[in-house]
């Protein structure tokens, strides 16, 4: 037994809690984007398990979340499912028990990843309850909108369709 | 000779919050089990001091991402019951229908996710999924039913903000309320399949003669109202509660724990409202209850998850008859002035009754707030199973006790989170001989 019942092209999820910090750079962007053709855009606040529901019947799926600083924060990295692993050390963000690489893990094993699963991770820094934004990570949030837009409009430049690009943030 | 052990678990998985438990065994028996919460304390009730009663709702909504409609809930009824008013017809349904929604999205998260792999061998939901991918499957649609409801009355899924005192800021049109409704009726589907799987699990055979706590109401499964009563007789209207019921702190935990006065520990939550309330679920409900091989009276906390079970599928059930129901009704809340009083409210979060108390001065202001939730009231008998499971499984090898450890907790579906507020389970072994100097 699948959900899926409706297919829809594209479903751009920003997840995070808009509450703290940085992990708020997925609703920020979601909200950012506004509306784009023949895509639903949401913010996911909820455990990682609900991804799954929220994807269902979607070809393509872009997520965009808050990860620890590996490098620097704002530093934005485009990780594609379809060819790369989720890297452990980003340790994706997540303020529940159950995050993206929980949720990919679970579709996964009931054959319910999308055909193609990007993930836009910015290194954040901050995720204090209340805290403002890092200036890092919001002047990234333009530029993640705009690869996200791009990704939409499957125009994302070949050079971008790589791992982490962004050293200077 | 004195055989000494200690056995340690560091970590508890598949649980809402930080702690740990230290199990202490000397000749065969288990001396000491203590459930060490060591969350810092959320003060909560000291940073409601000096707020104004209209804001205890959202505040306390953040005491807990899993059940907020249950604070959210006990805020509003205290705060009404200090102020005089009365909330009825659909206003109370829709407050019903965000309960149904709570304990849906909590159930299903609870009974499959988190408790399920521990009966089936698994260390977890996404092991699980390759065996059971329909039943994860049921689960995560449950869910996602039970978080629209919420999204729907509350605004959003998680830390709701429509629900005011005296009902709420806007409340859905019928037509609003109809895709609940499809989504409802599968999801009614995928909680009987559920509890007809759990009914098969392996539970082991355990029981123990608990205090049952709960809530009674005159004609309902209990989730907004009623009297606080016990099998052992309580019988209070919930302004009483603190003339029975006292917290007391132990030095090991940074949650208050509760006990009955003059007898101990108690049980709050599935089993316990199930156990007081049999006869308040429908009879349709209480055949398939018993058709899961469950009597009017469950001592097996193990089994509590066939009760959540039974739950899930009275909330759907009862979700759809309150939305068939519906009325818009003409306001979306009913005004009420401060005074200076006492408000006291009692309502069925998933976990348990969970109680608050008020006092407010002529302006609204509030003085102090007392918040008990049913994880703190549970503590005492999550250290009683855990002496009488390990005393009785001390034969089986190290893991496999601590994975029973771990099972007897999360019975209990702990919201450590909200008790102070997260969990690691810590038991030693030791064996020292007195007799021998190394």
């Amino acid at each position: 037994m699948t959900a899926p019942v409706e297919r829809i092209s594209l479903v751009v999820i920003g997840v995070g809690n808009p509450d703290r910090a940085d992990d708020g750079i997925g609703p920020l962007v979601a909200a950012r984007l506004g509306m784009l053709p023949g895509a639903r855009i949401m913010s996911c606040n909820s455990d990682g398990f609900t991804l799954i529901e929220e994807w269902s019947g979607a070809d393509i799926v872009v997520l965009i979340d808050a990860a620890t600083t590996v490098s620097a924060p704002g530093r934005i990295h485009r990780i594609d499912l379809s060819s790369d692993e989720l890297p452990c050390e980003l340790g994706i963000a997540s303020t529940h028990a159950f995050g993206i690489a929980e949720a990919v893990a679970l579709a996964r094993a009931l054959d319910r990843l999308p055909r193609r699963l990007v993930i836009y991770a910015v290194e954040g820094v901050c995720f204090d309850y209340g805290a403002d934004m890092t200036p890092e990570v919001a002047a990234a949030v333009d530029e993640v909108a705009g690869l996200v837009a791009a990704e939409a409009a499957g125009c994302l430049p070949n050079s971008m369709r790589t791992d982490a690009w962004r050293t200077d943030p | 000779m004195t055989d000494k052990r200690t056995i340690r678990v560091d970590t508890l998985a598949r649980v809402e919050g930080e702690g740990a438990l230290d199990l202490h065994i000397q000749d065969g028996t288990v001396v000491q089990a203590q459930l060490r919460i060591f969350e810092p304390p959320r003060l909560f009730e000291a940073l409601l001091r000096g707020r104004a009663y209209t804001e205890a709702p959202d505040i306390t909504a953040r005491i807990c991402g899993i059940c907020p409609i249950a604070y959210q809930m006990g805020a509003v009824h205290a705060m009404e019951y200090a102020l005089g008013l009365k909330v009825d017809g659909p206003l109370r349904a829709l407050r019903r229908l965000a309960y149904c929604g709570e304990w849906i999205e909590s159930h299903a998260l609870h009974v499959v996710m988190l408790h399920a792999p521990d009966f089936l061998g698994y260390p977890d939901a996404i092991q699980m999924a390759r065996d059971h991918g329909p039943m994860l499957n049921r689960a995560l649609a449950l869910k996602k039913a039970g978080n629209e409801i919420i999204r729907v009355l509350g605004g959003r899924e998680v830390h709701p903000v429509n629900i005011k005192l005296g009902g709420f800021y806007r409340v859905p049109s019928r037509s609003e309320l109809k895709p609940l409704a499809a989504a409802l009726d599968s999801a009614l589907e995928h909680a009987i399949e559920l509890l007809s799987w759990a009914s098969t699990f392996p539970f082991p055979d355990f029981e123990r003669d608990y205090e049952f706590v709960a809530l009674r109401h005159p004609g309902e499964y209990p989730f907004n109202e009623g009297r606080i009563v016990s099998s052992a007789g309580v019988d209070l209207p919930v302004c009483d509660y603190e003339s029975v019921f006292e917290e007391r702190h132990a030095a090991h935990s940074t949650a208050l724990r509760s006990v009955i006065k003059g007898r101990g520990g108690y049980l709050v939550g599935p089993l316990a409202r199930y156990a007081l309330n049999f006869d308040r679920l429908p009879e349709h409900i209480r055949s398939l209850a018993r058709d899961a091989g469950l009597k009017p009276i469950c001592r097996n906390p193990f089994k509590s998850l066939l009760v959540r079970a039974v739950e899930l599928v009275y909330a759907c059930d009862e979700a759809l008859r309150l939305i068939s129901c519906y009325e818009m009704p003409d306001r979306p809340a009913v005004e009420g002035l401060p005074r200076g009083a006492v408000g006291y409210g009692c309502t069925e979060a998933p976990r348990g009754i969970c109680y608050h108390r008020y006092e407010i001065d002529a302006d609204g202001t509030i003085l102090g707030a007392r918040i008990v939730p049913p994880t703190s009231q549970n503590q005492l008998s999550i250290e009683a199973d855990l002496r009488q499971v390990a005393s009785r499984s001390l034969h089986l090898p190290e893991s496999e006790l601590r994975a029973l450890c771990e099972q007897t907790i999360r019975n209990y579906d702990p919201c450590i989170s909200c008790s102070a507020h997260f969990l690691k389970l810590t038991v030693h072994r030791e064996r020292v001989s007195h007799d021998s100097p190394c």
